[in-house]
């Protein structure tokens, strides 16, 4: 063999491992257009009942952080190294710990921990770590197969794939600071989503607190090289907009590497509930940005909430994929968003492929509130959600508690979907949870059939007039009420969930749900309580009760007709049938898994692997607790 | 103060701010775009009073931010009185992207280059009426008859965002949401209609060659000038109007109980708050059906208008309530004729006598109010069937009731219970014309022997009606999508086409002096007019979409005519708010 034929061959099998890794899960959201889709089909619909749990791997953070696991929620996907990287499975912790595993048997391979900063308000959270082969670093060479973190202290680490140490040419030793040039204060500001890699740049967001002030810190987004950690630029999702912040990116973003594109899913702009001091559309808030991977520059842009007074963030990864009308493929992205509405756009123009019509909405009765007159609304698909909920409509499970229901659902403002919030109670159908949320979608590729779980629970909300403090606040967790002083604004927002005395949801069950949109045809074909509620009384219930609960994490669709998901206020694991919505199967996990799991195969045998370690805003317990499940050996 | 003896200070505004600004509207080839519709807004609304939920206090006098349409020529030209500085301009055809100038300068007439729709956003353009012409209701023209009657008489039907895709499910829901407000919409058909309206509003949208295009606009519009006057918000709604000999058109606010006093002159306009008894509540004896609304003060209902030939008195019937309104224009002072029985005053007009007639829309009653006496006379209009009689006789009872706990109606496809005598008018020979909506007949009352004469009317859903000249009634039949018009001496029925297709009138009215009947439009964002003697129709666009009118009001001087938009919700019409609106025929 010659050299240049071994040089060959090299190819062919690095080609091969990248082609192998496309099917196993090498990036959050399973591919860099967020389908949670994968093409393994040896778990089907015939067998998935059969699944049993192949390891259990703990983290170890319940012993190490004691009470402050409290205030964390185990939100992260691992991803599946290709050979070349070590193939080992990669995640990180809530505290920013990344861990290697043996895909195999979850033995750990290496740790690192990058010591963060705990100081400040945020609950700590981490969504996954991204990998790239750095091609500017010698093959064989320390952190040619590289990883990337961003923490929750603002910096953005490069460490080596194969061995878990810090890359010393990134950055100061491996980190870059991801605040020191924008004047982001460590505490107010932090990161959860995993950044994104394409063509040698590396992109991050971050997590803005965006409703306890009028100005909150900008939500830049910030570029660098992947090798070395230079800064390569910034963009401010709000620039002209002073008297404002936050517009940040805290969902997953998605990648386009073809044809050089990020696209960055914005929040809303702060604060979040009050927008005298902010006039005009905000732009580009509460929009998917597709800005040029090399520049930075805007290519184009979708607001699809203007002038938020809801808290409306872009809150899912958007999802790359092809539609498909009377046989003409166009690249296209979908986006769902928090309000209920699914958005496909033409990712290299934004066109709507849908046709977006424009939607009036009731004015403020805030003085100097001057919100928009008319919001964008896809044509199709329908809303997963409807935004009305009329007092006849009211729930309970008897009579008093239904007619106490009946008598706040009366007593509100409601107007459906961009009703502004005012001095009295107003009804958030959907509220700041969603809808969807950052578990995103997962898409059939071929069908043009998104698969997504809604949160359908009712909150309420009202400003209350308050000569402010800043940071004022009492952090909500389910059935709680949120009030927080929006200093900068002459009000105070409390939010609340619609229930009755009983600390039931007022609006009919389901709780939660499951729906399969189809995309092509912008029709929803099936939808399916997603939950059970036998664990939300007093007591637990011996039998579960599928009326659906709230859900954070997403689900995964694979090519054996099956569906995945965690999310839910039960402690279970899913399978659906993706063209029916069927349960097949579900598992019961030691906590609330509010994650998205990931699949993959190894040694010829296809993993269903989740996170299970709860959410603090559930306040059901922590854990921390890698599951792995397979079919019998 | 009339208008009359302000004229040395509209001399005054005018000369000092009104310029002529020339415009030539062409499309990208440089080809004359005829007629195109140019719209002068204000850049700066005027400064408001508004201290009472948002509204001006009574009696306080604010100005609208008016805003001036003429139509272009045969050349693309069209002119407009209006300081440009002051001004931005939104210049609108058929088939094109809107052009919008902000304060525009320069020297000649303004070009405005319009570039063509797309395809795609041409067909959105549409209005209401042509997509809602093409849904069949699976070939049922009855159930979609039942539909329009039912459903039609708030907002449009078919606009852009009614034509969003829903599921059954969510379709089931705006059918409750809509009957809780009001809507009457039998529950026997409910399912059958949410899956035909997803099944064919998904049809049009995938298939959107069937939809025909819109009566295009035509030449006559360059010699017409519409004025607006937006007044209220976005929660009003501004339903039936009055244009008083002073000069002033009294607009009442119907979901808040004010009535606009609107100088058109000069834009200035004063809201004066209707009062009502102590104790009385919002929604009045029918009850609060729109307690999930941020804002509603409608004790009494502001309804409709009508004035006294002897002294300028205003009367207003307040649907809400067992009561006749009188509103002095020169005091400005209200005072409330208590009636004692007899459920929703609705339509109102009065004769040569210096009688007021009005309908009782539920109680299918029309009430006689007799001003030197005080009293009230009440003509029983018959029951369609056993059962209506007894519902009508039941109603005493079910109004004792509390209105939370009162039974709601479960209306039928015939709305048994409810023949609702609606339209009224009073002939050149002082007979008494009403029309029945529900029962689909007339009523004629001769005042001298008070002898009621019911009428078959051979078409569905006569709302309201006027007499002409000659003393023939016209009347528009509303799900039919017809004028009809009644000789009552030969005792015949002639209809006459709607000039767009699938319009549902609401209402019309009748210049006598000059033989013209105009009719509302509410799903084609029109206003039609029919010139008796030539059997023509003309067809007049409305400056903003989703315009619904329910009442016409005619200047006898000049021919112009005016009309409100009373969309409901109005929020959802173009820019949000409601407008009173005059189209002017300029002096040739």
């Amino acid at each position: 063999m010659t050299l240049a034929g071994a040089g060959y061959r090299w190819l062919l099998l690095a080609l091969c491992a990248g082609s192998a890794a496309a099917s196993d899960w090498p990036v959050y959201g399973g591919d860099a257009g967020g389908r949670h889709y994968s093409p393994l089909d040896q778990i089907n619909r015939a067998n998935v009942a059969q699944l049993e749990v192949a390891w259990v791997f703990r983290s170890g953070d319940s012993e190490t952080f004691g009470a402050a696991m409290a205030q964390t929620s185990a939100q992260s996907t691992p991803i599946l190294l290709p050979e070349a990287a070590g193939a080992s499975l990669v995640y990180c912790t809530p505290f920013n710990r990344v861990i290697a595993l043996d895909p195999g048997s979850g033995e750990q391979r290496w740790d690192f921990d990058p010591r963060i900063d705990r100081g400040g308000d945020r609950p700590f959270r981490c969504r996954g770590v991204s990998y790239a082969e750095d091609r500017e670093t010698p093959a064989g060479e320390h952190c040619r197969q590289r990883l990337f973190l961003a923490t929750h202290d603002r910096r953005l680490w490069a460490i080596d794939a194969i061995d878990g140490k810090p890359c010393a040419g990134f950055g100061d030793q491996g980190r870059v600071a991801l605040y020191g040039s924008s004047g982001q204060a460590p505490g107010e500001v932090s990161n959860s989503s995993a950044p994104v890699l394409a063509n040698g740049v590396v992109v991050t967001g971050s997590t803005v607190i965006d409703f306890t002030r009028a100005t909150t810190p900008r939500g830049v987004v910030q570029a660098f090289a992947s090798h070395s950690g230079v800064p390569l630029w910034q963009f401010d999702p709000l620039a002209g907009h002073p008297d404002s912040g936050s517009a940040n990116v805290w969902a997953p973003m998605s990648v386009d590497a073809e044809h050089g594109l990020v696209y960055l899913p914005t929040s809303a702009p702060s604060p979040d509930y009050y927008g005298a001091g902010r006039p005009g559309d905000n732009l580009h808030a509460n929009s998917v940005v597709a800005l040029e991977l090399g520049s930075g520059a805007v290519r184009w842009h979708f607001q699809h909430v203007r002038h938020d007074l809801w808290d409306y963030d872009t809150p899912a990864q958007p999802i790359l994929f092809d539609w498909q009308r009377d046989g003409t493929r166009v690249p296209a992205l979908a986006q769902l968003t928090k309000q209920g509405f699914v958005f496909v756009l033409n990712r290299l123009t934004g066109e709507a492929l849908w046709e977006i019509t424009e939607q009036p909405v009731p004015p403020s009765q805030i003085p100097g509130e001057i919100t928009a007159r008319t919001q964008p609304k896809p044509i199709a698909p329908p809303p997963l959600l409807d935004g009305f909920l009329m007092p006849a409509d009211a729930w309970g499970l008897t009579p008093v508690d239904r007619g106490h229901c009946r008598r706040q659902l009366a007593a509100l403002h409601n107007l459906g979907l961009f009703t502004p919030l005012s001095e009295t109670r107003t009804l958030m159908y959907p509220g700041s949870l969603g809808g969807p949320n950052w578990g995103g979608g997962a898409l059939l590729p071929g069908r043009g059939v998104l698969l997504v779980n809604v949160n359908t629970v009712a909150f309420t909300g009202r400003l209350v007039p308050v000569a402010g403090e800043p940071g004022e606040r009492e952090l909500p967790t389910a059935g709680k009420r949120f009030r927080v002083n929006m200093a900068g604004t002459p009000y105070a927002v409390e939010i609340e969930s619609l229930q009755s005395f009983l600390g039931l949801p007022c609006n009919p069950p389901p709780w939660g749900k499951l729906l399969a949109v189809d995309l092509y045809g912008g029709r929803i074909l099936w939808e399916s309580a997603l939950g059970s509620v036998h664990e939300m009384g007093p007591v637990r219930a011996p039998l579960h009760i599928e009326w659906g609960t709230p859900n954070l994490g997403g689900g995964i669709a694979t090519a054996g007709g099956l569906f995945f998901i965690g999310a839910t206020m039960d402690r279970q694991i899913r399978a659906f049938d993706v063209d029916n919505g069927t349960t097949l199967w579900r598992q019961t996990l030691p906590v609330d898994a509010t994650a998205t799991p990931m699949t993959y195969s190894y040694r010829g045998r296809q993993y269903l692997l989740i996170n299970a370690g709860g959410h603090a805003m559930f306040n059901r317990g922590s854990g921390d607790y890698l599951y792995a499940f397979g079919l019998p050996e | 103060m009339t208008i009359k003896q302000s004229w040395l200070t509209v001399l005054l505004l005018a000369s000092s701010c009104s310029h002529a600004a020339d415009f030539l509207v062409t499309d990208p080839a440089g080809e004359p775009v005829s007629p195109a519709m140019v719209t002068a807004s204000p850049l700066a609304a005027p400064p408001v009073t508004l201290g009472d939920m948002g509204y001006p206090p009574h009696g306080v006098t604010n100005r609208a931010a008016v805003t001036l349409t003429r139509f272009t020529d045969a050349a693309g030209r069209a002119s407009l009185a209006v300081p440009l500085d002051a001004h931005s301009i939104r210049v609108r055809a058929l088939g094109f992207v809107d052009a919008t100038l902000s304060a525009p300068a320069g020297e000649g007439p303004i070009a405005v280059v319009l570039q063509p729709m797309s395809r795609e956003q041409y067909i959105a353009s549409f209005p209401s009426n042509v997509w809602l012409s093409q849904l069949r209701f699976g070939g049922d023209a009855g159930l979609k008859k039942t539909f329009q009657l039912n459903c039609a008489f708030c907002h449009q039907q078919a606009s852009p965002f009614m034509r969003n895709e829903r599921t059954v499910e969510q379709w089931l829901g705006v059918f409750e949401r809509m009957n809780s407000y009001g809507a009457r919409l039998p529950a026997e058909d409910h399912r059958r209609i949410a899956e035909l309206l997803q099944r064919e509003l998904r049809d049009l949208r995938e298939n959107p060659q069937q939809v025909p295009e819109p009566r295009p606009w035509d030449p006559y519009l360059a010699g017409y000038e519409i004025t607006e006057w937006p007044i209220g918000d976005g929660f009003s709604q501004m339903h039936d109007f009055l244009l008083h000999p002073n000069g002033f058109v009294y607009v009442g606010d119907n979901l808040f109980d004010r009535i606009y006093e609107v100088n058109p002159e000069t834009g200035d306009y004063t809201v004066y708050k209707v009062p009502h008894r102590d104790g009385d509540t919002t929604g009045g004896i029918l009850g609060n059906r729109f307690t999930v609304f941020p804002k509603m003060d409608n004790t009494m209902g502001v309804h409709s208008f009508a004035y006294s030939q002897r002294d300028g008195n205003i009367f207003i019937t307040p649907s809400m309530q067992q009561a006749l309104l009188e509103f002095n224009p020169e005091t400005k002072a209200f005072t409330i004729h208590e009636m004692d029985a007899g459920y929703y005053p609705h339509t109102i007009r009065t004769d040569d006598q210096d009688r007021v007639w009005f309908t009782l829309a539920l109680s299918s009653q029309v009430a006689r109010f007799d001003r030197d006496s005080g009293e009230f006379t009440l003509y029983d209009l018959p029951a369609r069937s056993v059962r209506e009689w007894l519902v009508l006789k039941a109603l005493p009872f079910i109004f004792w009731m509390d209105p939370a706990r009162r039974p709601q109606p479960a209306p039928d496809r015939e709305g048994t219970g409810l023949p609702m005598p609606y339209g009224i008018d009073v002939a050149p020979d002082g007979r008494v014309w009403v029309a029945r909506l529900y029962a689909n007949d007339l009523a004629v009352i001769d005042p001298e022997t008070d002898e009621v004469t019911m009428i078959d009317f051979p078409y569905e859903g006569p709302r309201r009606l006027r007499a002409d000249a000659d003393g023939k009634l016209w009347i528009v039949a509303f799900q039919d999508s017809l004028l009809v018009q009644y000789d009552p001496a030969s005792d015949t029925f002639t209809d006459y086409p709607l000039p767009v297709r699938n319009e549902i009138p609401y209402a019309l009215n009748v210049d006598r002096e000059r033989g013209v009947v105009w009719v509302n439009g509410n799903q084609s964002d029109t206003i039609m007019s029919f010139d008796i003697a030539s059997e023509r129709w003309r067809v007049y666009p409305m400056p903003r979409q989703r315009f619904f009118t329910r009442d016409i009001e005619v200047a006898e001087d000049s021919g112009a005519i005016y009309t409100s938009n009373s969309h409901f919700p109005s929020w959802q019409t173009e820019g949000g708010v409601p407008t009173l609106l005059r189209i002017t025929p300029l002096a040739q």
